[in-house]
């Protein structure tokens, strides 16, 4: 039951298929990485797991804790407990950081419960803290004029105060220089723990010497063709994705 | 070197290749004025249907009913003495099929402007214009052998009314303005063209329109009809002598793009600066059809033009590409419509603009989604640029935006050539008009490269001697 | 009730003396009303406005509301606590004046209502009431309003002297039908320093009411003025507000609109550049629902060298609504080195509201730098996924998204109180609709 859960799932967009019969499970308290070339659908299954409407959903199944999230509104699968981590996160113009999350945690709330401004901002700026974030950011428009790196930082920030079970980490590496990196990788492993599972999308292995993953799982046209310790993606890194093209190709 | 010389004097050179005239010699003519004996008088010389007459006199009626647009157009319009216009001119002649049947003086008026020479280069047929009738129209046999029609007006409605008299008058109605009323009263010449489905013209077709006689009023009327999946790209261009009095030119263009058809209309517009050129011209697109209209105003007196695409079906494309030079004593009222009829339509619109001198340049554009459509875009941009301190320029879009999914952006800026820059080029060599020439080639070089080569070359000719004058 | 122009021509608004001047200005105010035509459809200064919607004559000034009403009134009347004065109108009659500090009136600053400035200052008067329009298409209206002014207040501001709390006026109409012509008229001198905020607000939500407003501006050499305008009349009412700005050299001027009343709402905002170096900000937000129009021309004169004007117009629609945006920057010739920009967002929330822009450019000089921007579109896709993967509901995050948009003006608002007001303003209109 403690699991996310991906089953067969086949989906296209305008009619060309991009995930083919995928299938992975994720325990919580482990971290899993998902690799693989550009274009071979990691992306996709990460906006299909959050509820994105663009994609067309042939068959399969997607279950959190073993209640379907498939087919819900992205803001149903937020509150059972699924936080996309965007590669590329939107700027929303005058509204500020602060209120975002004040706004998606009183979503979370019974209703005629309301959240408690001091221990709200007490947290918050422990938060920052420890990423490293300006306190006066909280004022600013969430990622309005923001470089690549606060914009990391930031969906890292919002990950951490929304505490969720499942985190989906698409490209969080992309754009990062090596101090940015380390610190976006140190928010993350302060929120590894035994009731919460990640899934760390990413193109290069430079992310993984940071956050160590459980578990390497190869991505090539649609699906996972290879499984491994963390040791496979060094070896990744070395071999290159050609070797994987030659490797699964023909199985593909 | 003081920036000021160049921002303060403005001479005016206009291109002289146009400015010659032969002695007049015609077999018909309307004599001055406008009146319904004018109108039968034309329809009788055509030999004309009984139809296209009441046409004729239905849109005379709305003419003379029409007030002048001077609520929002120039005043200017007021100085055309519609009394004082000779509406048809011609020697009797059939149209030509080889330049050796071509009267001599007819001949060498357009071996100067060079039309046999591009035909024989790049063209997949000419119709050749002097004055009210074409002298010259000729298409390649293999397109004849396809089924694709270019013929003059008369020839279209008298041999293929099946074809063109559904479409005619029916995308700009003669109600549509007084100018287009004007012209489906006295309309003469012009292309009628068919391209029948699937079939796909490699190489262009042309019209070039000549006046030749002192007040004269020349009202071409074209209708292109591109059949399901056919593509078609036409070129117009015209030119006069610099006579002392107005010259009017008032022409009516309707393209109809059916189901996934595409047609590009090219015009590069070098009237003398006497003439009153008030133009309408419409596309209308269906399902999947596209219809770009490439326009390039350099002559003329007084130009309004707005070319406009009428999206009808689903998926529809349509595009405005601009360049106007507006000189000293010229006014380049131009600019584009756009009417979003369907859902996931799309339009764009490209607008540059350059006045030198005193010239004066006007974008007017409108953009219509009117109703609750879905997923539409538009996109406009304006740019112009003012070259004297005494240049004027002005924008007026109107843009109505309802439904779902719609997005549309209208960006317009006003920029000048500056000293610095000019100092720059200088002290790499260049010569003051060189330096010009290329800043002024470099604001509108995006748009050239959307013409032929062998137009757009020719532009950038007629650009630097434009500029040339106004470095002095 | 007898009918608007009937009423003015039998019972002349200057019943006082009145000088002789402004017994002119009223006559040919009112010839002006009677003899100008009506806005006609092909009048470009009225394009896309329903000008067929427009009943004048169904409207006449009224009495003073009773003590019980006035009161109540006068307690609404807080949207701004730390002011310099306050007055408060209903139905054209003052129901309260809360005049300057000793201090202020001992450095020379005028606050007064109208009718006392023209007796204690007939000749500052003379020289300033009723003599600039907008010049875009409503002199007939302004007519009307010269010919019926009877409430409003004067602000002149000497030379150097700089006020740094906010002068407030309250409009209210509250009898059923009502016309009112509320009046603002602000004098700032060389290097003075002043805000105004004017509030047009209705008693209920049924009182029809007409009203015609002008606010004339003149800000003289180095002059700081802020004026703010909160047009918040009930959706029963037909309003006009003829504004004018003019800047002489150097002087720095914003104004900010926030539209969210009246059934339908004709705003004029003229501003005249008349001296080098000036700066003039124009800001303005409209919520419109249901069938309001509001109907907004601008026009930015450039008639001196060196100045900037900066215009930023958006507008959120709903319903069947329809916003007109019609924006003129005009460079005289002469007018070198001018900075002049123009921008309307039009944000559609309902596929059925329409939103028409017509943003315009009149360039006689050279050496500029201006340009003009008009969008529409929806509220972004992407971004409210993006939102509600953080789990806040669709429409949570529609309303986060249509404040976001209306942010970048109210921040302009330099009273922290005042753009409190004006979110729960917006706010309030929003809830019935995006909840």
């Amino acid at each position: 039951m403690n699991t996310l859960e991906i089953k067969n799932l086949n989906v296209s967009i305008e009619g060309q298929s991009i995930l083919k019969d995928f299938s992975l499970t994720i325990p919580k308290g482990e971290v899993h990485a998902l690799m693989g070339p550009n274009g071979t659908g990691k992306s996709t299954l990460a906006k299909v797991m959050a509820g994105h409407e663009d994609y067309e959903v042939k068959s399969g199944g997607i279950t959190l804790d073993g209640q379907n999230i498939l087919g819900e509104e992205p803001d149903a699968i937020a509150h059972a407990g699924l936080f996309l981590a965007f590669q590329y996160p939107l700027e929303i113009p005058g509204v500020s950081i602060a209120n975002f999350i004040r706004a998606a945690r009183a979503a979370r709330l019974p209703e005629g419960e309301s959240i408690n401004a001091v221990e709200f901002y007490k947290e918050l700026y422990q938060k920052m803290d420890d990423l490293k974030m300006d306190r006066k950011f909280t004022a600013r428009s969430l990622n309005d004029g923001f470089s690549g790196g606060e914009k990391k930082r930031c969906e890292i920030l919002q990950m951490s105060m929304l505490n969720p079970a499942y985190c989906i980490m698409d490209e969080t590496d992309s754009g990062l220089d090596i101090d940015a990196l380390k610190t976006v990788s140190e928010g993350v492993n302060l929120m590894r723990g035994p009731d919460r599972g990640f899934l760390v999308i990413t193109h290069y292995q430079r992310l993984l010497d940071y956050i160590v993953p459980d578990v390497v799982h190869v991505m090539f046209d649609g699906r996972i063709v290879h499984s491994g310790p963390a040791e496979l993606a060094q070896e990744l890194e070395s071999k290159g994705y050609d070797w994987v093209k030659e490797s699964f190709a023909t199985t593909a | 070197m003081s920036n000021s010389k160049i921002q303060d004097e403005a001479i005016s050179v206009d291109t002289e290749k146009g400015n010659f005239s032969y002695p007049e010699d015609y077999a018909y003519d309307a004599g001055v004025g406008l009146s319904e004996d004018t109108i039968r008088y034309i329809s009788d010389v055509k030999k004309e249907d009984e139809w296209v007459r009441d046409f004729r006199l239905r849109a005379l009626e709305i003419f003379n009913k029409k007030d002048m647009p001077t609520n929002w157009a120039t005043k200017d319009l007021e100085n055309i003495h519609f009394d004082k216009i000779r509406y048809y001119l011609s020697k009797g002649q059939q149209p030509s099929r080889t330049w050796d049947e071509v009267p001599d003086d007819v001949k060498e008026t357009f071996e100067r402007l060079g039309i046999p020479e591009q035909e024989r280069k790049f063209l997949a047929g000419v119709e050749a214009q002097f004055d009210s009738e074409a002298a010259y129209s000729r298409m390649k046999e293999d397109l004849e052998k396809e089924g694709v029609i270019f013929v003059g007006s008369s020839e279209g409605l008298e041999k293929y009314p099946e074809i063109f008299r559904p479409y005619f008058g029916k995308v700009i109605p003669s109600t549509d303005n007084k100018f287009a009323a004007l012209n489906s009263a006295t309309f003469s010449g012009g292309s009628f063209i068919y391209i029948p489905k699937g079939v796909k013209l490699k190489q262009p077709l042309q019209a070039y329109f000549r006046i030749n006689a002192e007040n004269f009023g020349q009202f071409e009327r074209t209708l292109i009809i591109a059949d399901e999946d056919s593509e078609i790209t036409y070129m117009e261009g015209c030119t006069a002598p610099k006579f002392e009095t107005a010259t009017l030119h008032s022409a009516v263009v309707e393209l109809v793009a059916l189901k996934n058809a595409k047609i590009q209309y090219i015009t590069v517009q070098n009237w003398s600066s006497n003439v009153f050129n008030l133009v309408t011209k419409r596309g209308m697109a269906d399902e999947g059809a596209e219809v770009k209209w490439i326009d390039c105003n350099i002559g003329s007196r007084l130009t309004m033009k707005y070319p406009g695409v009428v999206l009808k079906g689903r998926g529809a494309r349509g595009e405005v590409l601009s360049i106007a030079l507006a000189n000293n004593g010229q006014h380049q009222d131009t600019g584009a419509k756009m009417i979003h009829l369907a859902d996931d339509t799309t339009s764009n619109i490209i607008s540059k603009s350059i006045s030198i001198g005193e010239g004066r340049s006007t974008y007017r554009g409108q953009v219509h989604m009117p109703k609750h459509l879905k997923n539409c875009k538009n996109n406009t941009e304006c740019d112009a640029l003012l070259i004297n301190t005494n240049s004027r320029t002005d924008t007026y879009p109107a843009i109505t935006t309802r439904g779902q999914n719609n997005t549309v952006q209208h960006e317009a800026s006003v920029s000048k050539v500056s000293a610095e820059q000019i100092f720059y080029m200088m002290q790499r060599g260049l010569s003051e008009g060189e330096a010009m020439s290329l800043a002024v080639n470099g604001f509108v070089n995006e748009l050239l490269k959307a013409f032929p080569m062998e137009y757009s070359v020719e532009l950038k000719r007629l650009i630097d001697m434009e500029m040339e004058g106004s470095v002095g | 009730m007898t009918s608007l122009s009937e009423n003015i021509m039998n019972k002349p608004a200057n019943t006082a003396a009145e000088p002789i001047w402004l017994t002119e200005r009223r006559a040919a105010g009112l010839a002006q009303y009677q003899t100008l035509p009506p806005p006609a459809l092909n009048d470009e200064l009225w394009r896309f406005a329903s000008v067929g919607r427009l009943k004048i004559d169904d409207y006449a000034p009224t009495g003073a509301p009773s003590p019980a009403n006035a009161k109540a009134l006068l307690d609404r009347s807080d949207l701004v606590s730390e002011r310099a004065g306050r007055s408060v109108h209903a139905d054209d009659h003052s129901l309260c004046f809360e005049g300057l500090s000793e201090e202020l009136i001992a450095k020379g600053v005028l606050y007064l209502p109208i009718a006392d400035a023209l007796k204690a200052h007939p000749d500052l008067m003379e020289q300033y009431f009723l003599k600039t329009t907008t010049e875009l298409g409503s002199d007939k209206f302004f007519g009307l309003h010269a010919a019926s002014i009877r409430a409003g207040t004067l602000l002149y501001i000497p030379k150097g002297v700089e006020i740094e709390q906010p002068l407030v006026n309250y409009y209210w109409t509250s009898a059923q039908g009502t016309a009112v012509f509320p009046h603002t008229l602000i004098i700032a001198e060389d290097n003075a320093k002043a805000s105004v905020v004017d509030i047009f607000s209705s008693e209920t939500k049924e009182n029809e009411a007409l009203n015609i407003a002008v606010s004339n501006l003149h800000a003289a050499t180095g002059a700081k003025v802020f004026r703010k305008v909160v047009q918040d009349w009930n959706k029963q009412t037909t309003s006009f507000q003829l504004d004018t700005t003019i800047a002489g050299r150097d002087a720095q001027v914003k104004n900010l609109a926030v539209n969210i009343g009246s059934e339908r709402a004709r705003y004029e905002n003229q501003t005249r550049i008349e001296g080098p170096g000036a700066d003039v900000k124009m800001y303005s937000i409209t919520v419109a629902e249901d069938n309001q129009e509001f109907d907004q021309r601008t026009f930015q004169t450039h008639n001196a060298p060196n100045a900037v004007s900066d215009l930023l117009y958006k507008n959120a629609l709903l319903d069947q609504s329809r916003t007109i945006f019609s924006g003129l920057i005009k460079v005289a010739e002469g007018a070198q080195q001018t900075d002049a920009y123009q921008t309307n967002r039009n944000l559609l929330l309902d596929p059925t509201a329409e939103a028409n822009a017509l943003p315009g450019l009149e360039i006689l000089a050279n050496d500029v730098r201006c340009s003009h921007g008009a969008t529409t579109g929806n509220l972004d896709a992407d971004e409210l996924f993006y939102m509600m993967q953080r789990g806040i509901p669709r429409r949570t995050a529609m309303q986060l998204m249509v404040f976001g948009f209306f942010e970048e003006v109210i921040e302009k608002v330099d009273n922290e109180e005042l753009a409190e007001n004006l979110r729960q303003l917006i706010h309030k209109k929003f809830e019935a609709k995006i909840a």
